[in-house]
């Protein structure tokens, strides 16, 4: 256990100062470019100079802005982010609410991606070149080539606006929920968005599982296991499975800290209220404590996904120590 | 008993690295696809003003013609959307933009990218460390959301200094941006072919007869180091139409040009009432990411003859 | 009479072909071979790279690895063809009744499991033996292949082992289920020379305590020389000829055998102390187009049209002494 910790305390320690330097530096980007409690105001007809200094000294934006920027940092530390100068909510109960909506869909696609590149991967490898495996990997390189966004509009023509069969926007029905239960309305309504996503993460899962697949098949202990007498099954789904898993686990963790990344797209498609669209709506109006929000979720979660790939590698293979 | 003469050597016919090249490359037909989808559009792009029906900001259809959100026609061979434009010269103009962005987006990123790669390899040692630290954690980063950043702020500061004269700046920030993001593999890969050919006889020999390391790099090492390269230069033409078609949907493109995802945002919020507007564009879109994708596959296969036995 | 003589036989390969089909062509690994071992004795396997040993022991396992495919031929172990066998019926004979060891030891282990796990997995699927019976066996075994500190080995994982130790580890998988026959593909090739020696004598010491037959796979005619009863020499998927160890090195018939003997250094007194080592001229021919005939004929000295155009059938010349040469017998060896 001890030597875990102090490999977590050796990252944590490198990770301060990047963290400080990004924060700075965004911090800095956004507040030099312009005011936004000015942007804000200037489209309010008859707001006198003297209400505009008003709010400004209320949001903080009179003050230069490395002074500013400790402030930020300082209010950190008690967990406070700040108020969001458009919406005028606290950003942390912002963050946690439209944060919880993209994690509901970015989790159920990892997961169900996650699952099925295992099956598909390893089908493809263990029939490799065979019509079997040049249709997984064919339909996967297509996957990647079709763009994403376009091909949740089209999931909105087709099953929204032709079929009806789900809706078009939003995470929750405004007036009825579907058959009066709020539980299966927020999953209708999710179907749409994962299965967006699920086009994201599943064909670059099944071809990373695929290709560390066909490469532990090759390894001589495998001919040596079915030489012993084990099993097909046995074999491949046991002591090749396990060998070639790590990469895509890494990948998984990795996939899960940048979840952000593809929020932006597929939110303003479905209009779904998440964390990429309050970003999107933010960084339109200079909004930065929103923006400071996540980007400080971003530098977060992409340091914990990469310390925990690191940590799944050393416990799936034995021949990996932690430095 | 007789005795046979010294044995005679076999002789394999010495097939140029090229000719093989060549041999595999056309087998895989769908190099050759890839191949012709990027022309098509090149094509497209270039010869627009003349392919084009009618100029891509012409509204006259509302009033000649068949009003905003028509269906495809012979006069509109792919509808009109909800300004009236003529989405079939649109699309040709459009891929004007897809291809300043992917070609330029491509070699920028190439170049940052070799040079970083090149002086991490041939240099070695702590500058190597550096670099590839730096250059990890560049490629870790979430890219998109910075990039989207990034623009909206290039996009409100630069009106406000010298740069706001220069047309079209939104498009080169966002070819600026994308490159800037898109280095990374293409440095690490730079590196490592320049780890593996400065420790090659030739360059030693190159040394002896008195080269300068400049004239090493570019005469000798660069040569053999590009097709690995080149390979993720085609990958990065699909992807830098992508980010930008993303980014334009989003609202933060440039909007004195054409883009096929700006096409995608106005179709977006009118597909109830005019559902053709979404394919065309998503289409094309798909098609050049395909080609430079099939290209790129192609390109590494025929370059780099590996057992897939 | 013919019942015993049969039931000697352990394995009576005939005529076996297998090709690989790969995207260059066909390779004709092994093109009609035929051999028999008897229980008990040590056969070795000799030849160049890409002359088809390996892949015979694959193909008498029926695990050749994809693109390969057993094409035709028999392959008769304790009287029944296991070309004819089910998939399942293969699997209660491999690693029960035949056993491989590989070349590389590094890479025949599963890095991630430790010692004791895979090779209690192997010997709990073949028997009905619970966690600690097996472990208890294995721990015999492993004690048996001389492997230092057995309990604590059981353990760890193969990185934490050594090139020599691995290998013998590997040596006590195959005999996990006391096996007839030990299909050995060059175990010691990959390891110190040192290492090596005390290999193979514990090789000849399992098989004195377990009394399987060995088929020996090598290409060094010094290990020949040491370990086996009888010799096949391969060439190009074909067999050259087949004869007891001795009779292979004093009175070979076929030009590649001689080839091969000469080819080794001589260290006894007997040899004229002006002797070049013969070197066989050429290269391994290529296995998807061989040669015409005789494969041996490029780079054969005493070949002519007969050899370039006919496939020499193998004679028996004398009882046990097979060989492939349109002049066996014919030939005074140069030297």
């Amino acid at each position: 256990m001890k030597p875990l910790l102090r490999y977590i305390t050796r990252r944590i320690l490198f990770f301060i100062p990047l963290f400080i330097g990004v924060t700075a530096l965004t911090f800095f980007m956004v507040n030099a470019i312009g005011d936004p409690v000015e942007m804000m105001l200037a489209e309010v007809p008859g707001v006198s100079q003297r209400q505009i200094e008003m709010v400004k000294k209320f949001f903080g934006t009179d003050l230069p802005i490395a002074l500013r920027y400790f402030k930020w940092l300082a209010n950190l530390l008690h967990l406070d982010l700040g108020v969001s100068i458009y919406k005028g909510k606290p950003v942390l109960n912002l963050l946690s609410t439209y944060g919880a909506q993209t994690l509901k869909i970015q989790l159920a696609s990892l997961a169900i991606s996650l699952i099925l590149s295992i099956f598909l991967g390893v089908t493809a490898a263990v029939n490799q070149n065979t019509k079997k495996d040049t249709a997984i990997m064919s339909l996967s390189l297509l996957c990647r080539s079709i763009p994403g966004f376009w091909l949740g509009l089209i999931l909105i023509l087709v099953f929204s606006n032709w079929l009806m069969f789900f809706p078009s926007y939003g995470a929750l029905s405004s007036k009825e929920y579907l058959f009066g239960s709020r539980f299966l309305d927020e999953l209708w309504h999710m179907v749409l968005p994962t299965l967006m996503l699920i086009f994201f993460d599943l064909p670059a899962f099944t071809l990373l599982m695929r290709s560390s697949m066909v490469d532990v098949l090759r390894e001589d202990y495998i001919l040596a296991a079915r030489a012993s007498g084990l099993g097909k099954k046995t074999v491949i789904w046991k002591h090749a499975l396990k060998n070639a898993i790590a990469p895509v686990i890494a990948y998984a963790s990795y996939t899960f800290g940048v979840m952000i990344a593809s929020s932006p797209v597929t939110e303003t498609v479905f209009t779904w209220p998440g964390v990429g669209f309050l970003f999107v709506d933010a960084i339109t109006n200079l909004d930065y404590p929103i923006i400071m929000g996540v980007i400080l979720i971003l530098v977060v979660s992409v340091f914990i996904a990469s310390l925990v790939a690191d940590i799944l590698y050393v416990i799936i293979d034995p021949r990996i120590k932690l430095e | 008993m007789k005795l046979k003469s010294p044995i005679k050597i076999r002789i394999f016919k010495e097939n140029s690295f090229w000719d093989l090249a060549w041999k595999r490359f056309k087998r895989k037909k769908l190099g050759l696809i890839g191949l012709s989808l990027v022309l098509m559009i090149t094509v497209m792009g270039i010869f627009a003003p003349l392919l084009a029906l009618y100029d891509p900001n012409d509204q006259s259809a509302l009033i000649y013609g068949p009003g905003s959100y028509a269906p495809p026609s012979l006069a509109h061979p792919l509808g009109t959307d909800r300004f009236g434009f003529d989405v079939y010269s649109r699309i040709l103009y459009g891929a004007r933009t897809a291809l300043i962005v992917g070609i330029l987006t491509a070699i920028l990123s190439s170049i940052i990218g070799i040079m970083i790669g090149a002086i991490a390899g041939f240099l070695g040692g702590q500058t190597d460390e550096i670099l590839m630290r730096f250059t990890e954690a560049f490629m870790l980063v979430p890219s998109f959301v910075v990039i989207l950043f990034l623009v909206r702020i290039f996009n409100i500061l630069s009106p406000k200094t010298f740069l706001g004269q220069i047309p079209l700046l939104n498009l080169w920030i966002i070819i600026f941006v994308l490159a800037v993001f898109d280095w990374p593999p293409i440095a690490r890969v730079a590196r490592s072919q320049f780890l593996k050919l400065k420790d090659q006889e030739f360059v030693e020999a190159a040394r002896c007869l008195g080269a300068s390391n400049w004239r090493i790099i570019f005469n000798h090492v660069l040569p053999n180091a590009l097709p690995p390269i080149a390979v993720l230069s085609a990958l990065e033409v699909g992807n830098a139409i992508l980010s930008e078609a993303m980014i334009s949907f989003l609202g933060f493109g440039d909007p004195h040009v054409i883009s096929w995802g700006q096409m995608l945002t106005f179709a977006a919020q009118d597909m109830q009432v005019a559902p053709w507007v979404v394919i065309a564009p998503g289409v094309f879109i798909f098609l050049m990411i395909l080609g430079s994708n099939l290209l790129a596959e192609s390109l590494s296969d025929a370059l780099n003859p590996r057992l897939k036995e | 009479m013919s019942e015993t003589q049969s039931s000697e036989k352990l394995l009576k390969v005939e005529n076996l072909v297998t090709y690989f089909y790969t995207s260059s062509g066909v390779v004709k690994a092994v093109d009609d071979i035929t051999f028999d071992i008897k229980r008990g004795e040590v056969v070795g396997l000799v030849g160049e790279s890409g002359s088809g040993k390996s892949v015979t022991c694959l193909s008498i396992l029926r695990t050749v690895p994809r693109p390969g495919k057993i094409v035709g031929g028999k392959i008769i172990f304790k009287g029944s063809n296991l070309l004819e066998k089910s998939e399942t019926e293969m699997q209660k004979i491999r690693g029960k009744e035949i056993s491989m060891i590989f070349q590389n030891p590094a890479f025949s282990l599963n890095p991630i499991c430790t010692i004791g796990e895979q090779l209690v997995e192997i010997l709990r699927w073949h028997t009905g033996l619970n966690k600690e019976e097996a472990a208890e066996r294995v721990i015999k075994l492993l004690k048996a292949v001389k492997l230092p500190d057995p309990e604590r080995r059981f353990n760890q994982y193969p990185h934490e082992l050594s090139g020599g130790m691995k290998q013998r580890v590997v040596i006590a998988r195959a005999l996990l289920c006391n096996p007839s026959l030990l299909l050995a593909d060059e175990p010691t090739t990959n390891v110190d020379t040192t290492v090596q020696a005390q290999l193979l004598n514990l090789l000849n010491d399992l098989k004195r305590d377990f009394g399987m037959a060995i088929l020996f796979v090598t290409h060094d005619m010094g290990i020949v020389a040491q370990l086996t009863n009888r010799v096949i020499v391969l060439y190009c998927g074909k067999v050259c000829e087949i004869a007891d160890t001795e009779t292979i090195f004093s009175e070979a018939r076929h030009p590649y055998t001689k080839a091969l003997i000469s080819s080794v250094p001589r260290f006894d007194y007997k040899v004229s102390q002006r002797q070049k080592l013969k070197v066989i001229e050429g290269s391994i021919p290529d296995p998807i187009s061989p040669p015409s005939g005789c494969r041996f004929h490029p780079r054969c000295s005493y070949a002519d049209a007969v050899c370039k155009s006919k496939v020499p059938e193998p004679r028996e010349l004398e009882p046990g002494h097979i060989v492939a040469c349109h002049h066996a017998g014919e030939i005074k060896w140069s030297d």
